[in-house]
């Protein structure tokens, strides 16, 4: 870092000097599309952004400390406020993967053509030269560069190993679970993106001031797909691939370019629609596991070692954040639900107050689940209201539904496959503690309920096993574990002991009375066997082609007549033939 | 008047690039970002018929041919890893426009060169003189329409086809050969392509890179329009229309942002674009 500069030829050094500007950006590329899952296209513009925030000051107003600092500001700011935009255009809610591509897309072709046809201003397709920069030598910036690239590359690296950079792989994983989880990934994701776009920004603020050129190039579409094919290459998901990536491809490009113009362009496209077909891992990740695969033949994988996690139990916040708990734990009135002309729930309305433990069923397509996915999720139910601890949920995303008091256990496993049991019990607590950017606690502190799940079940000797390596039934108690550590008042359950054995069904089945019974706490069941119903349950609810058509205590329920028939399928009350 | 003639065939000529993105992505799910690549291969097919010297309305039915031959090899080769990883078939189908431009900047060279059109000059249409293979494209758009029209919806074929777009796995359970419908749906999405590209250059002129632009721009008002070939037609009378208007009275340049600004806000505000509109 300190002698290279004086011993590697001029050209070699100003080549680097670009690559490692360049690979900060290939960074925020691996961030958001290799960690976050979100593909895009538009970090160029970010880059570019900064690099004409330097020229267009150092043209038009001048060059001197004082504007470029304002020049810098400029950039950080700008770009942040950019990624707000492009971020609240991207990221809403309900916005499909496809869709945020398609921004990330429209953004460096929106940015560039602005550049264009910028006139003099932006000097249009020639873009800006010839302006005063910082009088430094080529090794000084050389040094810059590097350092800017450390720096940055130390401090993803240690967010991403944190806590918090959990998140963004939970988020890469599983959304709606996220979301169910209290997570606002809407926000989440845009404050990454803003993030993203400042580093970005930064490196092209240096560039422009290490170059003393701007061309509306560095804005477009084409350099940010060639992002992308750097970061493809080396090994998008982890750091270092990337990096190397960048810094290989783009110094042999200045190189071999020359010799070979249209042929090393050629052989670099076809070896990027090799990697994506066959090793979608990237280069890098693909060679490591061959070496290590050579190294150790034969011998079994040892587990990745991993700091030690303490399990704790929590201090209770029940209703965190909430002004009162209600009166009433859940008020559901007159609620319906249509898709098209089919007509799945109408008018169901019932009331449910704390330490019930509330039974729906129903034959299959009774409108079980989707009652559930109302309660749960503002935005579902076409008319009515629904309550809970005394707030109306108006049409909140579930996030902000979790922080009414809800939590919903869905009929599917729903968990995060490449998270240990450990690292989902901190992403479901995310709401309640937050956790750090920067480091990785030893100390897990769960609530009762969810500590107890896990002993239940086994799951606290599997801590550092892979949610994708669990069995079904664990798969299943993990996530009420993970639903349980939200600390819900309304405990809304699809099938939670569907693939668990007869001994952890009982078991699970005693947590959830005692849980009603000594917490203030309801829980509404949705279950197919009616023993484990008649078991537990405090109060049944028989939904029957989307009404409610009986609403009582567990003995009236079970022994009615009406019941027997619905199961039996003999009659079909309340509708016609 | 000029203007409306300009906002038709501007939609006419958008709706032969976007139509062959849009049968790909309604039945494989995937976007295709070789199409703009396809397009300059049916451009370029159009070049070596000029070229060759045979009559200039060749140049259609050959690049119809070439790029549809040119579809179904890299639907083999390259496509069939990549459908359970429809954001990662973006960035292949990606490398693979990169691929297909080097070809052609190998074997034809970077230059813009210039095809021969089949009509030239102008005629008298409704008192105005307009030129009259910009007049020709809206027929010939509307018979792709009529015949796409008909292959989805009246014949078997389009039968087969519109049961994998619906369910595939229940298609193959039905004994329908899913490989053969995906094969030849992207060797018809990319024939179309070349046919468009061959449309497009007595317009404008060929070089290696021609397709991207109207990549970008049929890409969004594939997106706007969802799986339909009606509302394909609506989207691109709109945004077509939006951009003339744009390009006429603020600027060219602005007139080029028009299509893809306009969808991404429309899509904001309207998730399912001029679906079922």
């Amino acid at each position: 870092m300190l002698v290279a500069p004086e011993v590697l030829p001029t050209y070699l050094v100003n080549t680097l000097i670009r690559a490692f500007l360049y690979a900060a950006v290939a960074i925020t590329v691996d961030i958001l599309w290799g960690f976050t899952g979100i593909l895009t296209f538009g970090q160029s513009a970010f880059f570019g952004f900064g690099a004409y925030a330097a020229a267009l000051v150092f043209t038009h107003a001048g060059f001197g400390p004082g504007l470029a600092l304002i020049a810098f500001g400029v950039a950080i700011v700008g770009a942040m406020l950019l990624a707000l935009l492009v971020g609240w255009f991207a990221f809403h809610p309900g916005a499909s993967p496809l869709y945020g591509s398609v921004i990330t897309l429209v953004l460096p072709i929106v940015v560039s053509q602005l550049l264009y046809s910028g006139g003099s201003f932006t000097g249009s397709s020639s873009g800006l030269s010839g302006f005063e920069s910082f009088d430094l030598s080529l090794e000084a910036w050389f040094r810059i560069a590097g350092v800017f690239l450390i720096a940055t590359t130390a401090g993803v690296w240690l967010f991403l190993r944190s806590d918090g950079g959990r998140i963004l792989e939970a988020i890469r994983d599983n959304e709606q679970r996220c979301e169910y989880l209290g997570i606002d990934v809407s926000r989440v994701k845009i404050l990454l993106m803003m993030a993203c776009g400042a580093i970005a920004s930064c490196a092209g603020f240096l560039f422009a001031c290490v170059q003393m050129v701007v061309a509306p190039e560095y804005a477009g579409f084409a350099f940010g797909t060639e992002l992308l094919m750097w970061v493809a290459l080396g090994g998008r998901g982890t750091l270092i691939g990337p990096l190397i990536g960048t810094l290989l491809l783009d110094t042999s490009t200045s190189y071999l370019s020359g010799s070979l113009p249209f042929l090393w362009k050629l052989l670099s496209g076809l070896a990027f629609v090799v990697v994506i077909v066959a090793l979608p891992q990237g280069l890098l990740p693909a060679l490591a596991s061959a070496i290590r695969r050579a190294w150790r033949r034969g011998a079994p994988a040892s587990v990745a070692p991993t700091a030690e996690v303490e399990l704790h139990s929590a201090d209770p916040q029940p209703l965190a954040g909430l002004a009162s708990a209600g009166r009433l734990a859940l008020s559901v009135k007159d609620v319906h639900k249509r898709f098209g002309s089919l007509q799945v729930l109408r008018g169901i309305g019932f009331a449910v107050r704390p330490n019930e433990l509330l039974s729906l069923i129903g034959p299959n397509g009774a409108g079980k689940t989707t009652l559930m996915r109302c309660i749960a999720d503002g935005a579902e139910r076409s008319s009515g209201t629904v309550r809970l601890n005394d707030h109306d949920i108006r049409h909140s995303s579930p996030a902000a539904c979790v922080a009414l008091g809800a939590g919903r256990k869905f009929q599917n496993a729903n968990v995060f496959d490449s998270l240990t049991v450990a690292q989902s019990m901190r992403v479901a607590r995310t709401r309640l503690k937050r956790p750090s950017l920067w480091r990785r606690e030893r100390a897990l502190a769960l609530p009762t309920a969810a500590l107890e799940v896990m002993r239940a079940t086994g799951l606290d000797r599997q801590l550092h096993v892979a949610s994708r390596d669990l069995s079904h039934g664990m798969k299943q108690a993990l996530e009420l574990a993970m639903v349980l550590a939200l600390e819900p008042s309304v405990l809304l359950l699809d099938e939670p002991t569907a693939g668990l054995t007869k001994a952890e069904r009982t078991l699970i089945g005693r947590i959830l009375l005692d849980l009603t019974q000594s917490h203030t706490l309801c829980v509404l069941l949705v279950e197919h066997d009616l023993d484990f119903v008649h078991e537990i349950s405090t109060r049944i609810i028989v939904l029957h082609q989307g009404q409610i058509v009986l609403d009582g205590s567990v003995e009236e329920v079970v022994n009615s007549d009406l019941v027997r028939e619905i199961y039996a399928g003999a009659a079909t009350p309340g509708a016609h033939g | 008047m000029t203007l409306v003639l300009d906002m038709l065939t501007t939609a006419a000529i958008l709706y032969g690039v976007a139509a062959g993105l849009l049968i790909v992505f309604g039945v494989m799910k995937i976007i295709n970002f070789a199409h703009g690549a396809f397009l300059t291969v049916g451009g370029y097919a159009a070049l070596l018929v000029t070229h060759l010297g045979w009559n200039p309305w060749w140049s259609l039915p050959v690049a119809f041919a070439v790029g549809g031959a040119c579809g179904a090899i890299v639907e083999r080769l390259v496509m069939k890893p990549l459908y359970k990883r429809p954001l990662d078939a973006i960035l292949a189908t990606w490398g693979l426009a990169i691929v297909i431009g080097q070809c052609i900047t190998l074997v034809f060279d970077r230059g813009v060169q210039f095809v021969q059109s089949p009509l030239t000059g102008a005629i008298d249409f409704l008192g105005i003189s307009y030129s009259s293979y910009r007049l020709f494209v809206i027929p010939l758009s509307l018979a792709v329409v009529g015949l796409l029209g008909w292959m989805m919806n009246g014949s078997r074929l389009g039968l087969v086809t519109r049961a994998v777009i619906m369910n595939e796995d229940l298609a193959r359970a039905l004994g329908i050969n899913t490989g053969m419908v995906r094969l030849a749906t992207f060797s018809l999405g990319a024939g179309l392509a070349g046919l468009a590209g061959a449309l497009i250059t007595p317009l404008s002129s060929v070089d290696p890179n021609m397709g991207v632009p109207w990549l970008v721009n049929a890409f969004m008002i594939v997106m706007v329009s969802g799986v339909s070939l009606v509302s394909l037609g609506v989207a691109c009378l709109v945004l077509g229309s939006a951009q003339v208007l744009v390009s006429t009275w603020a600027n060219p340049i602005l007139g080029g942002l028009t299509i893809v600004v306009l969808a991404a806000v429309i899509l904001r505000v309207r998730p399912e674009g001029f679906a079922r509109a």
